[in-house]
């Protein structure tokens, strides 16, 4: 090679003229892995699959390229970012034309291009209606909480820990995701997906648990670029489609997540999250039991007040024909059978207090019953003892004529007469002789 | 009990039917057809608090996709 200006050979070509710079270039190590820092204009992801852009400041700028697959390119950099890069100068012979060889790029203000996406997003989610548009309902007593977070992290453990001083056994599935990172966006959405399928009952059935009907998806503190994920629209997106109403628990209480403004709800943190939407077990035990007893407090004053006015009707009856008695007899026990029959699937407790009932509700009808057949008992004496029969047993006779009339006065009777008379065992024929008319005032 | 009776509606109902019992007053085939309903809502409510209790299935997410595409 040529190293300097020889007449006797006569012109170099231009080629390797550049060639010549070329070499001087890359063995200068002043331009070999050195560090720039400009703005990005002329951004250009080509089809080649290389990326062409020109580095550029106030007082100059170079072209640039990154071959495909030399170096990860954040998805944040467009035009316009300020970036800074390591990067070898080349100079490419054919076109004559100096550039850089980036074999890494940066964001310079990486935090600050994030937060201008973020403004982005949030203000598409508020034109398209989605920060303001109705939440679903969290259940009250969830039978299904789906937990999406990192496997084995903090966060978790003190969810699991949160719940079972709450609600011991409650039923819970945790999908286990990287919750940051580059693959952390997609994870999460595969996890809120993967939820939403065990929501549906058909596949729940399947896999033999109740559908899923609370899904809870955040992860510990962080650096902000760490909860990242949580700002991304996929994400975002992916809570805003859930038919489970979404709990978002990302990171402490001061950090608000874009996934947060969408969520059904928001918690400040994953053990925030347990507190807001596991109910405490003992809580609601207590207020079943409460109320069960206020029920049945109730249902036995007023059986007591029934049984009361049961006696009552019971004096009234006493003249009621015995039908009446019958008809309310069989009211009464079928009250009596369904009250019986209402509670036959509850708690032990219950079912003797109602044994209890039931008994006081048949004693009272025995007792109406008892009272019933003395009354009967009593009617039918005074009736026995009103029977005309009786007085015939003791030496009395009745007279009747020929169509059976009973003649009690002389003035029914004439001369001659004929007459039947009533014995105590049987009948006698008689004529009538004669008529004294007696004391008529007798 | 219909189908979109839930726990907290359950618990509502409830109250307002102990309440009217307590005041009294109501003749008794109503007592018996409240204390009725009240009793198929406490054994509501009780299913609803067993229904929450289950196990914890915990599961990397390549895993439960697999399970949920079986």
């Amino acid at each position: 090679m040529r190293t300097g200006n020889d007449l006797t050979t006569g012109p170099i070509p231009v080629g390797q003229f550049v060639n010549l710079v070329r070499n001087t270039l890359k063995q200068d190590k002043l331009f070999q892995n050195q560090v720039i820092t400009g703005e990005i204009t002329q951004w250009k992801r080509h089809s080649n699959g290389h990326t062409y852009f020109t580095l550029i400041d106030s007082d100059g700028q170079i072209s640039a390229v990154i071959w495909q697959g030399r170096c990860n390119i954040d998805p944040l950099i467009e035009e316009g970012s300020v970036v800074v890069v390591i990067a070898n100068l080349d100079l490419w012979a054919k076109a004559g034309k100096i550039q850089l060889v980036v074999s890494k790029i940066a964001l310079v203000n990486k935090l600050g291009a994030l937060e201008d996406r973020k403004k982005q997003l949030i203000a598409d989610l508020r034109n398209e209606g989605l920060l303001d548009r109705t939440r679903l309902e969290l259940p009250t007593i969830p039978h299904h909480i789906a937990i999406i977070t990192g496997s084995g992290s903090a966060a978790l453990a003190d969810m699991n820990r949160l719940i079972d001083n709450r609600w011991p056994g409650l039923r819970r599935t945790i999908i286990g995701v990287m919750v940051q990172g580059e693959n952390a966006p997609g994870e999460i959405v595969r996890g809120l997906l993967a939820a939403s399928k065990l929501s549906v009952p058909e596949i729940a059935d399947k896999m033999e648990v109740p559908p899923v009907d609370l899904i809870i998806v955040g992860r510990g503190g962080g650096a902000p670029e760490d909860l990242w994920a949580f700002n991304l629209e996929p994400v975002v997106r992916a809570i805003v489609a859930s038919r489970v109403p979404v709990v978002s628990a990302v990171g402490h209480e001061s950090d608000l997540m874009v996934a947060d403004l969408v969520a059904d709800l928001r918690a400040s943190t994953p053990s925030n999250a347990i507190e807001l939407t596991v109910p405490e077990y003992d809580y609601h035990q207590m207020l079943n039991v409460s109320l069960l007893e206020r029920l049945d407090d109730a249902a036995q004053r007023i059986i007591i007040d029934w049984r009361r006015s049961l006696q009552l009707l019971q004096s009234r009856l006493v003249n009621a024909p015995l039908r009446g008695v019958y008809n309310a007899y069989q009211h009464v026990s079928e009250l009596g059978n369904r009250l019986s029959n209402i509670v036959a699937d509850r708690f032990s407790e219950e079912r003797q207090r109602l044994h209890r009932h039931t008994t006081m509700i048949e004693f009272a009808i025995h007792k109406k019953l008892a009272d019933e057949t003395t009354r009967l008992a009593v009617l039918n004496t005074s009736l026995n003892s009103s029977n005309p029969r009786n007085v015939l047993h003791r030496g009395y006779s009745m007279i009747t004529n020929k169509s059976g009339s009973v003649i009690s006065k002389t003035d029914d009777l004439t001369e001659g007469q004929q007459i039947t008379l009533a014995l105590a065992d049987g009948r006698a024929k008689a004529t009538v002789d004669g008529i004294e008319e007696g004391d008529k005032n007798e | 009990m219909s189908k979109e009776m839930s726990y907290s509606k359950a618990i509502q109902r409830l109250e307002e039917i102990v309440q009217s019992l307590e005041r009294g007053g109501i003749p008794l085939d109503e007592t018996l057809k409240l204390y009725e309903e009240g009793a198929k809502l406490l054994a509501f409510c009780q299913q609803e608090l067993a229904a929450a209790e289950g196990k914890l299935n915990e599961m990397k997410l390549a895993d439960i996709e697999n399970k949920l595409s079986e």
